[in-house]
C-alpha cells in the first residue's frame, strides 16, 4: 500500500516535471529561432552566402546610426517614464493607502479606466496635442505618455507594499519630528525598496515593448528600438536584422528581470 | 487599491499628495479624450477647416454591421484568450515548488516574452511558423497538418491565440505566483490535519488569498486582448478576408488615411466600452471587500 503510493506520487512529480520542462521549452523556442535568425545572413550578399552563419546583422546594427542610436532613445525614454512614474505615483500610493476622502472610489475608477484605454484610442489627439507644445520627436514625449498606463499599474502596487507598513511607524515618525518628505526618503522607502522594485519592473516592462504612441510620436526622430525595427519591415525584410535588433533590445529587459527575480519570486500581496 | 478603510485617517489633504500623479494623467490622458470628443462631432478636412456634423459619425459606426462584427471578433477573441491563459496560468503558479531555484529560473523564463517589443512578437512567430526553416512550421507539418495562417482563417486564429498565450502567459503566472508565495504554511498544515482534499485546499485557502491579483490579471488580460492591435496586424493585416480584424485594427485604419472625425467617434465609442469595463470591475472589487469586512467581523 504505502510503496504503491509512493510509487504514484513518485510519478506524479515526474510529470510535473515533464510538463514544466514542455512550457519551459514552448517559450524558449521561439527565442532559440530568432537567437539562430539573427546570426544568419537571411538575405543574398555579395561575399556571404544566404542562409549562412554569419554577424553581418550585428555589423549592421553598429554601422547604422538609426539603428544604434534607436538604443539609446529606448533607454533615455525609458528611464525617464520609470522615474517619472516613480516620482509621482509614490506620494499617490501612500495617500490612497492611509487616507480616506472625498471622491477616493473616483480617483480608483480613474486609474482603472487609464490604464486599460489601448493606446490607439488616444494616438490621435495626443499627437496634435504634443506637436503643440514640441514634444514630438524626442524621447521625453514618449516617456510623458506611457504614464498613462504606468501610473496607474505603480500606484496600485505600491499602494499594497505601503499598506502591509504598519501606520506606527509614520505616527512616530511625525512625533519625531519628520516631514513627510523625509520620512518617505529615510524610513518608508527602505521600507518599501522591494515594491520599488517590482513597480519598476512593471513599468519598464510596458514601456520598453510599446509601440503606438512610440511610433506616433516620433515621426523623423528620436526612434527607440521598437521603431528602428519597424523601419525594417518593407518589401524584402531583413528577417536577421530585425531578429538581431530584437535581440540587443532583450538585453536590457533581461538585465531588468536579474535584478527583480527575487523580488518577484519572493512574493508580493496586492490587495485590490 | 481602494482598501477596506477602517484603519485609514479621513482626510480630504490627501489630495495633495494626489496631485502630482492626477497633473500628468491629466496632461496625457484627460486632455487628449477631451480634444477628441470634439472631434468627433465634426467632418475635419484640416483642423483649421471643419464642419460640424453631430451625431452622424456616432450613426454610422454603431450601426455599421462591419462594426458589430469587429466587436463580436474581438469579444470572441478575448473570451478564447481568457480561458486559456486565466486557468493556465493559475495551474502552473500551483505547480512551482514554493523554494529552491528552479521556481526562480521558471519565472524569470516565463517573464521573457514580456521584454520582447511588441511589433517584433509576430515576426518571431511567423519566422517560427515558417514551414521551410521555422521550428513549429516543421513540427506541424510533421504531424501531417497543412498549416496556412496566411489563407486559413481558423489557422490565423489559432497562431494568433498561441502567439498571444505564449506572450502573456507569464504575467498571469507572475502574479498569481505573487499571492500564493504569501500563504503561510501554517494555512496549509491546518487544511491537511483537517483532512481537506487538494481541490478544497484551493477552493478554501488559496483563491481567496488569489482573487484580488486574478481580478487584477482578469481585467488586464481582458482589456489587452479585446484592444489587439500590433501583433494581429503584423501577423496577417485582419485577414484572411477580415477573419482578424478586430476593434483596434478598424480605428488605426481609420487613423492611417486621416478620417480625424470618424476616428475620433470610434476612439470615444471605445472608451465608453472601457468605461463600462472599468466600472463593472469597481463595482465587483467593492461587492467582493463588502463580503470580506463581514466575514472580518
Amino acid at each position: 500500500m504505502v510503496r504503491a503510493r509512493s510509487t504514484a506520487s513518485r510519478l506524479k512529480t515526474f510529470m510535473v516535471y515533464v510538463f514544466l520542462t514542455a512550457l519551459v521549452g514552448f517559450v524558449l523556442l521561439p527565442f532559440v529561432q530568432m537567437l539562430l535568425l539573427s546570426f544568419t545572413s537571411t538575405l543574398p550578399r555579395d561575399g556571404i552566402a544566404q542562409w549562412q552563419f554569419s554577424t553581418i546583422n550585428f555589423q549592421n546594427i553598429i554601422a547604422s546610426p538609426l539603428l544604434s542610436g534607436s538604443i539609446v532613445n529606448s533607454i533615455i525614454y525609458v528611464s525617464l517614464n520609470v522615474i517619472v512614474t516613480l516620482l509621482v505615483a509614490i506620494p499617490a500610493a501612500y495617500a490612497i493607502a492611509r487616507y480616506r476622502f472625498t471622491g477616493d472610489k473616483h480617483v480608483f475608477l480613474l486609474l482603472i479606466a487609464f490604464r486599460i484605454t489601448p493606446p490607439v484610442v488616444l494616438t490621435l489627439p495626443v499627437f496634435i496635442l504634443f506637436a503643440k507644445v514640441g514634444l514630438v520627436n524626442t524621447p521625453v514625449g514618449i516617456a510623458l505618455v506611457h504614464c498613462v498606463f504606468n501610473i496607474p499599474i505603480a500606484i496600485w502596487i505600491l499602494e499594497s507594499f505601503i499598506s502591509a507598513v504598519p501606520r506606527e511607524l509614520d505616527e512616530t515618525a511625525f512625533l519625531d519630528g519628520y516631514s513627510l518628505p523625509r520620512f518617505f526618503v529615510r524610513q518608508l522607502l527602505p521600507l518599501i525598496a522591494p515594491g520599488v522594485g517590482v513597480a519598476a519592473f512593471f513599468c519598464f516592462m510596458f514601456s520598453w515593448v510599446e509601440v503606438v504612441f512610440a511610433r506616433i510620436l516620433t515621426v523623423t526622430g528620436g526612434k527607440p528600438i521598437t521603431m528602428a525595427i519597424n523601419t525594417l519591415y518593407g518589401f524584402r525584410t531583413d528577417i536577421g536584422l530585425v531578429m538581431a535588433m530584437t535581440l540587443v533590445s532583450l538585453i536590457p529587459g533581461l538585465a531588468v528581470i536579474y535584478f527583480v527575480r527575487n523580488h518577484i519570486a519572493k512574493g508580493f500581496i496586492v490587495r485590490t | 487599491m481602494a482598501g477596506s478603510g477602517h484603519s485609514k485617517i479621513a482626510s480630504n489633504s490627501a489630495w495633495w499628495l494626489l496631485l502630482p500623479a492626477l497633473a500628468v494623467l491629466a496632461f496625457v490622458g484627460v486632455l487628449p479624450l477631451m480634444t477628441i470628443f470634439n472631434y468627433s462631432f465634426f467632418d475635419i478636412f484640416t483642423l483649421e477647416n471643419r464642419y460640424w456634423v453631430g451625431t452622424e459619425w456616432y450613426r454610422e459606426i454603431l450601426s455599421s454591421e462591419r462594426f458589430l462584427h469587429s466587436l463580436g471578433r474581438s469579444l470572441l477573441f478575448s473570451a478564447i484568450v481568457l480561458s486559456i491563459q486565466i486557468p493556465l496560468g493559475i495551474y502552473i503558479a500551483l505547480l512551482l515548488p514554493r523554494e529552491g531555484h528552479v521556481k526562480t529560473a521558471i519565472l524569470m523564463v516565463l517573464a521573457l516574452p514580456l521584454m520582447v517589443p511588441w511589433n517584433t512578437v509576430p515576426s518571431m512567430w511567423v519566422s517560427f511558423m515558417d514551414d521551410q526553416s521555422g521550428f513549429g512550421g516543421q513540427a506541424v507539418s510533421l504531424l501531417g497538418v497543412d498549416f496556412d495562417y496566411k489563407f486559413n482563417a481558423v489557422h490565423t486564429w489559432i497562431l494568433l491565440v498561441a502567439m498571444d498565450t505564449w506572450h502573456w502567459i507569464g504575467l498571469v503566472v507572475i502574479l498569481c505566483y505573487s499571492s500564493l508565495s504569501t500563504i503561510s504554511p501554517a494555512y496549509y498544515q491546518a487544511a491537511a490535519i483537517d483532512g481537506a482534499s487538494r481541490l478544497q485546499v484551493f477552493r478554501y485557502v488559496e483563491l481567496p488569498k488569489m482573487s484580488g491579483v486574478l481580478m487584477m490579471a482578469v481585467l488586464l488580460r481582458f482589456m489587452d486582448s479585446l484592444m489587439i492591435y500590433t501583433e494581429a496586424f503584423r501577423v496577417n493585416a485582419g485577414g484572411p478576408n477580415h477573419a482578424t480584424s478586430f476593434l483596434s485594427l478598424d480605428l488605426g485604419e481609420e487613423i492611417a488615411a486621416f478620417d480625424y472625425g470618424p476616428a475620433a467617434a470610434r476612439s470615444i465609442i471605445y472608451f465608453v466600452i472601457i468605461l463600462t469595463v472599468a466600472w463593472a470591475f469597481k463595482t465587483i472589487m467593492n461587492i467582493r471587500q463588502g463580503e470580506s469586512r463581514r466575514v472580518g467581523a
